[in-house]
């Protein structure tokens, strides 16, 4: 999917707007960089190819004993399975400075299915330079080195996810962003968000023939928000229930101000004003 | 995805499911009410815009189930409740933290916040009760929901921001001071003024070093990390570090892998770290959170009583470094030749001098 240029123009703004630093790479692999393939050893004998040409690579540095490991382990073991029919080739690769035994002891509580691959002498290791664990690298069917995410506490999961998914061409640079840069999390609240509550109130009340209490409530969501058409409406419908048809019909015509669009008001204002 | 709400349950520790049943009757007549709900404001005796009567001695069943009829006014938490990561108590009634009528609590809150919150999330009041370390936004501003969105988030666990967002949010200014008065970093001046940051700083996860409700170790850190400036090596007491960090990064006296602060094989972070005695701490040499230098070497190293900084000037080469005559006379390091990716473009140069954009380490 080609993005559109709004899109575009959201994701500079964001980044624009961001003080922090991308993070790059490895020490001796950036992203954009092309990673050699080899051929390694696994935990469970023979070997197993760090790349294959799938459309995406997933290769994820761990320690044994380690609780960032493992907790990074466990949670990828789902992500393991939620891309299962997806061109995905996925290892774990240790140090075999790590003793075997607990290795295949965080392996198998994690439950990943992925080949673990034994980097013997640390040779990979020292060849992308890397300084963290865990860490998770993602290349293309070119191995080419498209993303680097070091371990966070928060939303790990959630960032390799959509780097994945990214990298599969199933989601585009906006939603990407929005899940590394979540916007803030608000609660509706504030002027408009109590105007319309107090409308759907209004509402109710209305509904029930309780014209008083409906007009005060209606009221209350226009002192909070002015410029609710569909407020004023209400207030009209109220008003007209109450027999004071004047009153409704500069309600109506407020409203249509406000919204020239609202065709219930129109409508309601061509009634009250037709001749009785 | 949506976090199901027994997830939520384990991730939020020892909570009780939902805990003791909140009070949600009318406040009894005389007390005063510090909020109160409209439908019951508008007509305390017409209890039928929500139950199936009128009656408010008998009002029956609620029309609907609780959060259907909520959203029935609330509709724009429908939104809000279709984020990633939902509060298990919102998302199994409103009325766990809401009283439908009126409080004697803001927001129509059965209780005080915090009494509140821990009502379900006891662990959270053993830590503030039995840690050494309290972070103060617990008891100050606005609270729990100052970090917290109550009702859902798309970042875990239901935080209003990543934790790097929401932390400079407070702790942008000069005035804020730990327990014992003594001021806490200005971190919007500190990285505006810093581009070489820590890969937990440049990827906002605080709570990677720092446990956001309370600790046992100084500035909330989440493990132990010397305080001071010379300590005797122990893996132990770099436990911190060594989450994200190898200890081996200083264990291994020759290394040609772990480390690229090397003379050769010779590991340099171990000749100056692992001592019996006056070990340096990873402190002297580096900042913890951003730096002017790359590698976040810190910019100058304190000299005497006098309260004097002696630069470092640390200057970065393709195979290596330097510092100037600081701790020791001039000193240069050459890890070899310059490393490149195996079998393809060549990285010729660093990848910090490489890329223009700043460098996390």
């Amino acid at each position: 999917m080609r993005p559109r240029l709004t899109t575009w123009i959201g994701v500079l703004a964001l980044a624009a707007a961001a003080p922090w630093p991308v993070v790059q790479g490895f020490a001796f692999a950036q992203t954009g960089d092309v990673i050699a393939d080899a051929e390694m050893p696994t935990l469970t004998g023979g070997t197993h190819h760090l790349f294959s040409n799938a459309t995406a690579n997933v290769f994820i540095f761990f320690r044994a004993g380690q609780e960032h490991s493992q907790a990074t382990l466990r949670e990828f073991a789902k992500l393991e399975k939620e891309t299962r029919s997806n061109s995905v080739h996925w290892v774990a690769i240790f140090s075999d400075r790590c003793p075997t035994n607990d290795i295949a002891k965080d392996v198998a509580a994690a439950g990943i299915t992925m080949p673990v691959l034994v980097d013997r002498g640390d040779a990979l290791y020292g060849r992308l330079g890397v300084a963290l664990c865990p860490v998770v690298g993602i290349t293309d069917k070119d191995h080419k080195l498209l993303s680097y995410q070091p371990f966070t506490k928060v939303n790990y999961t959630d960032v390799v996810r959509a780097r994945l998914r990214y990298a599969l061409k199933e989601i585009d640079a906006a939603e990407l962003e929005r899940v590394l840069h979540p916007p803030a999390a608000t609660t509706p609240s504030g002027d408009a968000s109590a105007a319309h509550r107090r409308l759907k109130l209004a509402e109710r009340l209305f509904q029930a023939k309780n014209y008083e209490k409906a007009l005060e409530n209606v009221k209350t969501s226009i002192e909070k928000d002015p410029t609710l058409a569909a407020a004023h409406v209400l207030l009209a419908r109220v008003l007209f229930a109450q027999g004071k048809r004047e009153e409704a019909k500069a309600a109506l015509q407020r409203a249509l101000e406000l919204d020239p669009k609202d065709t219930q008001a129109a409508d309601d204002l061509k009634a009250l004003s037709a001749p009785q | 995805m949506k976090t199901p709400i027994i997830v939520t349950i384990i991730l939020s520790g020892s909570l009780s499911l939902f805990a003791a049943d909140k009070p949600l009757a009318p406040l009894p007549a005389g007390t005063k009410a510090v909020s109160i709900h409209a439908p019951f404001e508008a007509d305390p005796n017409d209890c039928k815009q929500c139950h199936e009567k009128s009656d408010p001695k008998e009002p029956g069943k609620v029309k609907k189930a609780i959060n259907a009829l909520c959203v029935e006014c609330h509709d724009d938490f429908q939104k809000v409740m279709k984020r990633k990561h939902v509060h298990g108590a919102a998302e199994d009634k409103c009325t766990n933290c809401h009283n439908p009528h009126n409080a004697s609590q803001p927001k129509l809150l059965t209780q005080e916040l915090v009494a509140l919150c821990v009502s379900c999330h006891d662990d959270q009041k053993t830590q503030m009760t039995k840690m050494k370390v309290v972070h103060g936004a617990l008891t100050t501003g606005k609270k729990c929901v100052g970090c917290h969105n109550p009702h859902a988030s798309d970042v875990k666990p239901i935080l209003i921001q990543l934790a790097g967002d929401l932390c400079i949010s407070c702790h942008a200014t000069d005035t804020i001071t730990d327990a014992g008065g003594k001021p806490l970093t200005n971190f919007k001046k500190l990285l505006d003024a810093n581009s070489e940051q820590h890969a937990p700083v440049a990827t906002k996860d605080c709570s990677a070093c720092h446990k956001a409700h309370a600790s046992q170790n100084f500035r909330l850190l989440a493990k132990e990390y010397p305080p001071q400036f010379y300590s005797t090596y122990a893996t132990n007491l770099y436990a911190l570090c060594y989450e994200c960090h190898d200890p081996k990064l200083a264990a291994d006296p020759e290394t040609t892998t772990l480390t690229q602060f090397r003379n050769g094989s010779k590991n340099l972070h171990y000749v100056h770290v692992n001592k019996s005695e006056r070990g340096r701490t990873c402190r002297a040499c580096h900042e913890v959170h951003a730096a002017k230098q790359a590698h976040i070497i810190r910019d100058g190293v304190p000299y005497g009583s006098a309260g004097w900084i002696l630069k470092v000037n640390y200057t970065k080469t393709p195979t290596g470094g330097s510092c100037a005559k600081t701790c020791h006379g001039e000193q240069v390091y050459a890890r070899g030749p310059a490393t490149k990716v195996q079998g393809k473009p060549a990285t010729e140069k660093p990848p910090a001098e490489k890329a223009n954009a700043p460098k996390t380490n």
